[in-house]
């Protein structure tokens, strides 16, 4: 969806455990859902 | 990240509002992701960074990664934080641009609002400013910001499509999106995605 937007040299950053130890972890344990960085520029 | 529209926007922004209203006012409470200093620790944030920030500019940050773990921002430039909260990022962000650089955060909630303003002047940062207002409708002119930067909000906007148009229209050519956001690696069933409570909890 960033390159549709028109964003350029994406990249993404390592993964972070965001929801080990809190209530939301076994959700997010199901789901494999981790925190990300992204980076993108807009040309010009 | 899907790029269709599946929940009542209204319904889930309020319902949005109405999670992070709590997360502004009772900060301890219980909810289903860290906050405060354990969660910038756990993100990565540099210590001594946060460390020097007092308790009431900590203590409602809901994040999910580090936005500026990416690339550091440099003296003077300006910053928009989309979905600013209780301010936590701005601040970090405004103490990287230095005083010849500006910070606007926004947000939609007021209760954050209040807190990230009051925080603001305590800090006696007079390069920061926030203004309220919806990631799908920045109050921020065109090409104004060097970088946009977020954290945890893009997941918990149903028309993302038209956030990154937003953020597109107020970057300068040349300048960098840098957010944070979580990301699944098996696939949430459709149901689910159309259950506003599993956006919020």
């Amino acid at each position: 969806m960033l390159e549709q937007s028109g964003f350029v040299e994406i990249q993404i950053g390592p993964s972070c455990d965001t929801f080990g130890g809190a209530g939301g972890e076994a959700k997010a344990r199901k789901y494999e859902v981790y925190g990300y960085p992204f980076l993108a520029r807009k040309p010009g | 990240m899907s790029d269709k529209v599946m929940v009542d926007v209204e319904a889930l922004r309020e319902q949005v509002r109405e999670k992070y209203r709590q997360v502004a006012t009772n900060p301890a409470g219980k909810y289903h992701f860290h906050t405060g200093r354990l969660l910038a620790a756990r993100l990565g944030y540099d210590a001594a960074v946060v460390n020097a920030l007092p308790e009431v500019a900590v203590e409602s940050f809901a994040g999910v990664a580090n936005p500026f773990s990416p690339h550091p921002l440099a003296r003077g430039e300006r910053v928009v934080d989309v979905g600013s909260g209780g301010g936590f990022d701005s601040f970090i962000a405004a103490a990287q641009v230095g005083s010849e650089g500006r910070v606007i955060g926004v947000d939609m909630t007021k209760e954050m609002l209040q807190k990230s303003r009051s925080t603001a002047q305590l800090l006696g940062y007079a390069n920061i400013e926030f203004r309220e207002g919806l990631a799908e409708a920045l109050p921020v002119e065109d090409g104004w910001a060097d970088v946009v930067i977020s954290n945890g909000v893009l997941n918990l906007c149903a028309d993302k499509r038209q956030v990154f148009a937003e953020i597109f229209r107020v970057l300068r050519p040349g300048g960098r999106l840098q957010f944070a956001d979580i990301a699944n690696g098996k696939p949430v069933p459709e149901v689910a995605i159309c259950t506003i409570d599993l956006w919020t909890d």
